[in-house]
């Protein structure tokens, strides 16, 4: 195809023109760097045990952009009737360190009963090898006292909607803080195994079986409280995302 | 005397009027209204009241005046897909002009300079989705080179209830949103059944530790596939006389969805790639990448109906439309082939070693798929497989055995008799003055379009011929084809989890435009490092496919770069200005597989300005 | 012996000469029989018909002829690709595009020319070679550039058509219609 008929007259037009493109905005419909937010309630689950109810709820919202951005994250139980036993809040900036993994990092205040806490986080949180959702944690407590927390979970397929998903949680302290129950070393270990349908991707009941037990002086403490140190609960809950 | 002006002024009057024929004027209003097809209903966004557009049918030579108004209440503009024209009027908002506001007409006016099959589309947000395209036809100057009593444009494309935005914002949600045909533990049962416990969890856990998915084939589903923007229930209809001879102008108008086309009980005689000539090849079915045009004829001489079949890419369904003798008739859609499943083949040696886990056993991967070899050529650039290996003498000649020597897998186009081993049959190798040698130039790129062992390489439902690059020749030979001046390698990549979409590992918002030079002739090397196929669109200029025809190489708007592959085409740079260069892919354009190429002046030549 | 016609044609291909060749190798057996008519000579011709070949089709589109008549047709290929212009049935044109297919796929025929050095070897002996020769009289391949002079007596009544019966070609629309009086 013959172009001649542009070149010559657009090559007088052509810088002119550059300059008054330069000042446009830059692909004004491209979205590749939009902020984008993502609200996960990843477990709002009713526990039963011994006849007891307990609600327990999980969530996190991204603001973000692919590379960065914020995260809050929110953690509580609640007994039926009772006054909220534990809420957690996160409030971290994370950032894509690798294809699958953000690194986060902010503060975490704890809301209870008793004293509460105030720690810095660092963490990491992505898809680990073998489709293993991981978010692991680095806590300083304002107290200094440092913790981990560890948490896996794993999506097996049995059908394209009928999801079993197994999952664990580690805690551990590098130093005892009585006043709120943590003994050093391994304080608490939780499993789940949790059947979920999904209604709609972004939609899927479950119902599952919860294991928890607390170790070592944690149990101790526990003990002295009057509390058991090992529960298992049955649970029906929700998982949702938008 | 007077008589003799008189005569001399009508053939020149004559001209001036064929003068101003050439100038059309068309109108195209963009709007919206509430649509519903197959059952999928939502707000569409439409041209002149349609989905599709109206097909535009421009002369080469015509200078085009077309009034594009938006009615909508977000800005909107129309792209001329694969026309050569100046780049202000290129369509593209930022880049070649601000866009069209709401209400306002813009008034685009540009000279045909080309024929063929193409067609338009809004580049503004996820409005192609929506409904915003069309279908072009350019008579050419002179005749058309080929022999058609009818003609009908074959527009096909995917339509959803959900808006662009929605799908868009899914995706981003949740990378598989849309796949329902993920490997569950019955699948895991019955691959144990079919390849044992052992090679069943090796394959499981290979992907595993990529996490990867292999039947992450198509990133949305859930689509209605339409001809001419009717279901396949609506069964859009094009008439014929039996005997007649019928050009079918397809254009994949899509968002996300590659289509395999085939008429069953019709050879189809593709004439055009991409709006170009090219020599004629007769096939079975052929594969349309995203915003591709094909242009076949057809000569069905039966009084019966053919179905128009385009099937997805990943089965999830047809685009149908039908050729009849008469209205109301239409055959049983058949069963959609399985779905294809990626293989290690697909996955790039890149990708992989991009990975945070140096330790992974690659040897462990040999297991899980037949062709382990696969992921040593392409990725790793070495020369497709040596042809002269082939043996001739243990052929056997019979025509239809295209299963005894797979050419697609052993590194080159079918149509490359002259790099076969004749020495085999007892005789000296020939070298004859008569064939184009210019085409061994690009031998040392591979030559199949998939790498070997893909899973994604198609095969024809009849068993038949598929459609391959290296059969598109150019019917004319390129006049200005030689050595590239420089080259540029464009890596494809992405991150799948996190569904954003790049470039070199760079997505459009962080990169700096690429910049060619006027005159110069730039080699791209497309690098596919991700597991999808990707259509890779160059605006204003053409982009010559490099699949070993040398001259006769086709020039190409869109080229389709399977997953782990290596795909070379040049550029002649003969378009001054701004420029898009992207997947055109929706959303993988949208999350930032894109690129503004800047062509300037040479050095110069500016500064003598 | 059928083969060394094909070589014959190949030859006067190369050097583009006038294609007597083909019709001579076949003699002139005016069996009268044949359904599509049989070789003329030149000398036996009452007119010439000039034809064109083009990328992708003929000028012109379509010949009248008389029945019985000789014709000498001057058929130049002004294409940039290699062209045919056979004289036969529709069923003939397809039988035919089969064989040339093959002669492609075997690097025989090539889009822009006939391969001499191939022609000259011996694929007879080869499996699904056999016959595999660009000899019949009916036919004549013209390399870009060529001219060729084919001369032919049409029958009393046929369904004639001309046609390049290279791959894809007559696909493609490369064929025109014979039309008897």
């Amino acid at each position: 195809m013959s172009r001649s008929i542009y070149t010559n007259a657009q090559q007088g037009l052509f810088l002119a023109i550059l300059g008054f493109t330069a000042s446009m905005p830059v692909a004004a419909d491209m979205q590749d760097d939009a902020w984008r937010t993502k609200f996960v309630l990843d477990r709002l689950e009713n526990r039963r045990d011994d006849g007891e109810d307990l609600r327990v709820w999980e969530a996190q919202l991204n603001v973000r952009s692919d590379y960065q951005g914020m995260a809050l994250k929110i953690d509580g139980e609640r007994p039926e009737g009772g006054p909220t036993e534990s809420a957690e809040y996160q409030l971290l900036y994370q950032r894509l360190v690798s294809e699958f993994f953000d690194a986060q990092f902010g503060v975490r205040y704890d809301d209870r009963p008793e004293p509460s806490r105030t720690y810095a986080v660092a963490g990491l949180q992505g898809l680990a090898p073998y489709w293993f959702e991981i978010d692991t944690n680095l806590y300083l407590s304002d107290e200094g006292d440092v913790s981990a927390s560890f948490e896996a979970e794993y999506d097996l397929l049995l059908t394209q909607r009928l999801v079993l998903q197994p999952a664990a949680e580690l805690n551990v302290a590098f130093s005892d803080d009585e006043e709120i129950g943590v003994g050093s070393g391994l304080s608490s270990a939780e499993l789940g195994l949790r059947l979920r349908y999904e209604l709609h991707r972004k939609f899927a009941p479950y119902v599952g079986v919860n294991w928890e037990k607390k170790f070592g002086d944690t149990a101790d403490f526990a003990r002295d409280d009057g509390e058991d140190t090992e529960s298992t609960t049955f649970l029906l809950g929700v998982s949702a995302w938008f | 005397m007077l008589m003799s002006c008189i005569k001399k002024a009508v053939p020149l009057l004559a001209g001036l009027w064929s003068l101003g024929a050439l100038a059309g004027t068309y109108n195209l209003v963009i709007g919206e209204q509430p649509l519903e097809i197959d059952g999928q209903a939502k707000t569409a966004m439409t041209i002149n009241g349609g989905i599709p557009g109206p097909t535009l049918r421009f002369k080469e030579g015509e200078d085009v005046t077309i009034n594009v108004t938006n009615n909508l209440d977000v800005d909107s503009s129309i792209h001329w897909h694969g026309l050569l024209l100046p780049y202000t009027q290129d369509g593209v908002p930022g880049i070649s002009y601000p866009g069209i506001r709401p209400g306002e007409t813009f008034t685009y006016r540009f000279p045909i300079v080309q024929a063929g099959t193409y067609w338009y589309h809004s580049h503004s947000g996820f409005q192609e989705q929506e409904g915003v395209y069309g279908a072009i036809a350019i008579e050419p100057a002179k005749r058309e080179p080929f022999r058609y009593d009818r003609e009908y444009v074959v527009m096909l494309s995917d339509w959803s209830a959900e808006t662009g935005e929605q799908i868009f914002s899914n995706l981003k949600g949740q990378s598989d949103y849309y796949n329902y045909s993920q490997q569950t533990l019955g699948g895991f049962l019955d691959d144990v059944k079919r390849n044992g416990f052992t090679a069943t969890l090796r394959d499981r856990l290979d992907w595993g530790s990529m996490r990867m998915m292999p039947t992450d084939i198509a990133d949305v589903s859930g689509y209605s596939f339409l001809v001419n923007g009717k279901s396949t229930d609506d069964n859009w209809t094009g008439l014929f006389e039996p005997g007649e001879r019928v050009r079918l102008r397809f254009i994949n108008g899509s968002a996300m969805t590659y289509f395999d086309v085939r008429i069953p009980g019709l050879k189809m005689t593709v004439v055009q790639a991409d709006g170009n000539n090219v020599q004629p090849v007769s096939v079975d079915e052929f594969r349309i990448a995203v915003a591709e045009t094909y242009d076949v004829i057809v000569q069905p001489k039966h009084e019966r109906a053919f179905s128009v079949l385009a099937e997805s890419v990943d089965r999830s369904g047809f685009a149908r439309g039908t050729l009849a003798p008469r209205d109301g008739m239409k055959l049983a859609l058949p069963d959609l082939r399985e779905r294809p499943l990626l293989t290690m083949a697909d996955m790039s040696m890149a990708s992989m070693g991009g990975m945070d886990h140096g330790s992974m056993d690659h040897s462990a991967m040999g297991h899980a798929s037949a062709q382990p070899q696969a992921m040593d050529h392409a990725a790793m650039g070495h020369a497709p497989a040596q042809p002269q290996a082939m043996d001739h003498a243990a052929m056997g000649h019979a025509p239809a055995q295209p299963q005894a020597m797979d050419h697609s897998a052993m590194g080159h186009a079918p149509a490359q008799p002259q790099a076969m081993d004749h020495s085999a049959m007892g005789h000296a190798p020939a070298q004859p003055q008569a064939m184009d040698h210019s085409t061994m130039a690009g031998m040392t790129e591979t030559d199949a379009d998939y790498a070997s062992g893909s899973g994604l390489a198609p095969s024809a439902a009849n068993g038949g011929k598929f459609l391959a690059y290296g059969d598109l020749k150019a019917m004319t030979p390129y006049a200005d084809y030689r050595a590239p001046d420089r080259e540029i390698e464009l890596r494809l990549t992405g991150n799948m989890e996190r569904y954003f979409w790049s470039i070199n590992g760079t997505k459009f918002s962080d990169a700096e435009p690429i910049r060619l030079t006027y005159g110069e002739r730039v080699r791209l090397r497309f690098v596919n490092d991700t597991m999808m196929m990707h259509p890779m669109h160059l605006h204003g200029m053409w982009q010559q496919l490099d699949k070993g025809n040398g001259r006769f190489n086709p020039l190409k708007h869109v080229v389709n770069v399977a997953p782990n592959t290596t795909l070379t085409v040049d550029v002649p740079v003969d378009a001054l200005g701004e420029w898009a260069f992207h997947c055109h892919l929706m959303y993988h354009m949208a999350s930032g597989m894109f690129r503004k190429v800047i062509v300037e002046p040479p050095a110069t030549s500016a500064a003598q300005m | 012996m059928r083969f060394t016609t094909s070589i014959a044609l190949a030859l006067a291909l190369a050097t583009s000469a006038p294609l007597a060749i083909a019709a001579e190798g076949h003699g002139h057996a005016h069996h009268g029989s044949s359904p599509i008519g049989q070789p003329g000579t030149a000398a036996e011709a009452t007119r010439t018909v000039e034809v064109t070949l083009y990328d992708m089709y003929y000028e012109p589109e379509s010949i009248a002829v008389k029945s019985g008549e000789t014709v000498r047709f001057v058929i130049k290929n002004s294409g940039e690709l290699l062209h045919e212009f056979n004289i036969g049935t529709a069923a003939m044109h397809e039988k035919h595009q089969a064989q040339m297919q093959l002669m492609m796929d075997h690097g025989m025929l090539t889009p822009t020319g006939v391969n001499h050095e191939m022609a000259h070897m011996d694929h007879s002996a080869m499996p699904g070679m056999e016959g595999l020769a660009h000899q019949d009289p009916n036919s004549v391949l013209v390399e870009p550039g060529a001219t060729v002079e084919l001369a032919w007596t049409f029958p009393g009544d046929a369904q004639l058509e001309f046609a390049c019966n290279m791959p894809g070609h007559y696909g493609a629309g490369m064929v025109g219609e014979i039309t008897l009086d």
